[in-house]
């Protein structure tokens, strides 16, 4: 493909990130990078730590000059960006820390209007409504008096990204905006992403080590390996294994069924469980955590049956060999085996 | 108290202190000479109007512009650093400077015999001591590009003042008495020793790099965000801190020049402006700031006469005093300003 794709909102061509040393000579580098990301699109870039995620993120952002090769935004090479465009084309949401004391939630989402204000920084009552917008949007609504220092994590982070709404760009870049969140908070940050992508057609790239919630949300998944760069809708990275290459120890990995990431374990034995429904998947869940596979033949080490009387009490029952014994609860159980 | 309340109060205690710095002194002077000698100098006594305008009003302003100066610098370097300990005296800009001086006036008159800082113009004086500041403020700028920890760049300064000390004493041993004499009333810090010739280069080197940083508000403000960012919002961060760095360093450099090294404004009177106005826009800090500094300085030298007494205490230690409980109030308010 070749020419102007100004549906494409960020493309990437063989691009080589990394730090050149004073002789020239690249001393980490990640070479023939080839992404691209489509108007309205929300994309995760995914990989490994050290991989180099945060150099691209940058590279992108314009922080640092490319190795080789070419970003374009919208059909456009971001080379050719003077600051001004570049700041009206693309906002950057960093992990950088921000304990600024006496900055109200409404002065520092009025950073936003940066690009746009004269050289003292005067906002306009546009400007000023544009800033209550985004506060509106990313649900801080009330907060616009508050410290910025007074914030919870996930209310910073959205005042972060409310920053970057009011900058009114059509992409918008996050390095990870999920790191350090409880796991409330964390679902809440990419579902208003999400929101925003859709309804605003902005299109967002964030770097994350949230795949679980990643996969559900995104529409693209950019995957950076050792030696891989691989794109496609998260489904085609569970279909194609890809996401298993994430783990080079080889003790995680992706279970394509289930959907879930699991840790290999050392094998404990076998196990026969006998039983129906929700309480028979979770009691497999926890045999398999404690290493066991289930094995439903008649030579498993371990025979577990799990038994409901009249009353709805739920009993298992185990057995090893010729000894039998009942047990009340999963966790007794699992001190016993 | 709105801001402009504020700073309206500050502009008037400022011409409350100024006038007091003029009616005290070690010589004591009837309020009503004083006035006099101001409002209707042909009648007033020969040698009071002497002292009133050859001695007391050149030293009120050269405090005044000695506080703007010292406080701007320091605001800037603690807004570029993003540290709320940065200050010209405590990142080693002013002991930069102090060598510049210390190597042009106990170096170079050593092998010219002749006397600098008495007898040398206002202008090379000048010039090395911002040579100096600005050296070393490259050094730290490349430092922090290298080292991410707000405490290595802090030690990073002791040491530079430490070697500052060191270097200037090796120099004593190859300089004259006379020379040495002056050097050592030289570091202690004076505002009144200032001439009228020093004072126009002082004024214009003052206005010149306050005028600067007005001009940097908008980068300042972004640099509170991080230098991630600010280049993210379109701001030329290398064109920026080189541009902040030249007006810090030409303020912090020409107060040393002249007064002699002149601790902890710099570092305390940001602190005191943030807590009076309550921002973090420079729009408001930068002005509170030079108000406060103004105001901070004709205090401390009012203080420094001891007003009814003979002798005059040196005004470093005089800032010294005011300056540290700040700061350490500032440090224990604080708890976590290593991560600012």
């Amino acid at each position: 493909m070749t020419g102007h794709q100004p549906d494409m909102a960020i493309a990437i061509r063989n691009l080589s990130v990394g730090y050149a040393s004073v002789s020239g000579e690249a001393f980490f580098s990640r070479s023939n990078l080839s992404f691209s990301a489509r108007k309205g699109e929300m994309v995760a870039l995914i990989g490994p730590n050290g991989i180099g995620k945060s150099t691209l993120l940058r590279t992108l952002g314009g922080f640092q000059k490319p190795l080789a090769g070419e970003v374009s935004y919208y059909g456009e090479p971001l080379p050719g960006f003077s600051p001004g465009k570049r700041a009206r084309t693309l906002s950057f949401v960093s992990t950088e820390s921000l304990q600024v004391p006496n900055m109200r939630v409404a002065e520092l989402v009025a950073y936003g209007r940066f690009p746009y204000t004269n050289w003292l920084g005067k906002t306009s009552a546009a400007d000023r409504r544009l800033v209550l917008e985004a506060i509106e949007k990313v649900g801080l609504g009330g907060f616009a008096n508050r410290q910025v220092t007074r914030l919870s994590d996930g209310e910073r982070q959205r005042a972060l990204i409310a920053r970057a709404l009011a900058q009114d760009t059509p992409v918008i870049l996050l390095d990870e905006p999920t790191a350090f969140l409880d796991v409330n908070t964390k679902y809440e940050i990419f579902h208003l992403l999400h929101q925003l992508a859709r309804q605003n057609g902005k299109t967002i790239l964030l770097s994350t080590h949230d795949l679980n919630i990643a996969l559900r949300e995104m529409d693209k998944f950019w995957i950076l390996l050792e030696d891989e760069a691989l794109e496609g809708a998260p489904e085609d990275a569970v279909l194609n294994g890809w996401l298993d290459r994430l783990f080079s120890s080889g003790h995680i990995g992706f279970d394509n069924s289930a959907g879930e990431f699991f840790f290999r374990k050392k094998q404990a034995g076998t196990v026969a469980v006998e039983g129906e429904g929700v309480t028979q998947l979770w009691t497999v869940r926890a045999l398999e955590r404690r290493g066991y596979s289930l094995n439903q033949a008649e030579n498993a080490d371990l025979r577990i049956t799990i038994e409901t009387d009249d009353q709805q009490v739920t009993t298992w029952l185990l057995t090893t060999g010729s000894h039998q014994q009942r047990f009340d609860s999963l966790y007794d159980l699992l001190i016993r085996i | 108290m709105s801001q402009s309340l504020r700073f309206a109060s500050l502009i008037f205690l400022l011409g409350i202190l100024f006038l007091l710095d003029i009616l005290l002194g070690s010589v004591t002077i009837s309020a009503e000479s004083v006035l006099r000698a101001l409002f209707s100098p042909a009648s007033a006594d020969e040698t009071i109007r002497t002292i009133i305008f050859q001695f007391r009003i050149p030293k009120a302003l050269t405090a005044v512009l000695a506080g703007v100066a010292l406080s701007i610098s320091g605001l800037q370097m603690q807004t570029v650093f993003r540290n709320p300990l940065a200050g010209p005296d405590v990142l080693g800009i002013s002991a930069g400077a102090s060598l510049g001086v210390a190597l042009f006036a106990l170096g170079f008159s050593s092998f010219f015999s002749f006397g600098i800082l008495s007898f040398a113009g206002a202008w090379p004086l000048a010039l090395v001591a911002w040579l100096g500041a600005f050296l070393v403020m490259l050094l730290v700028l490349y430092v922090s590009t290298r080292v991410n920890d707000i405490m290595t760049i802090l030690i990073l300064g002791i040491l530079f003042t430490s070697a500052t000390g060191a270097i200037v004493s090796i120099l004593q041993y190859f300089s004259s008495e006379a020379m040495l004499k002056a050097f050592i009333v030289w570091t202690m810090g004076s505002l009144g020793s200032v001439t009228s010739g020093q004072l126009t280069v002082m004024a214009t080197a003052v206005i010149f790099g306050t005028f600067l940083s007005f001009l940097k508000i908008k980068a300042l403000n972004a640099f509170l965000l991080g230098e991630t960012v600010a280049r993210s919002l379109g701001v030329n961060v290398t064109r920026s801190r080189l541009g902040v760095f030249f007006s810090a360093s030409l303020l912090a450099g020409t107060i040393t020049a002249f007064c002699g090294p002149i601790g902890f404004i710099g570092i305390a009177v940001p602190h005191l402006a943030r807590v009076m106005f309550r921002a973090s826009n420079h729009l408001v800090l930068l002005p509170a700031v030079l108000l406060l500094g103004a105001n901070v300085m004709l205090f401390s030298d009012i203080v420094s006469q001891l007003p009814g007494m003979q002798t005059t205490l040196p005004i470093n230690s005089v800032t010294a005093l005011i300056g540290i409980p700040v700061v350490v109030w500032m440090i224990v308010r604080n708890k976590k300003f290593v991560s600012v």
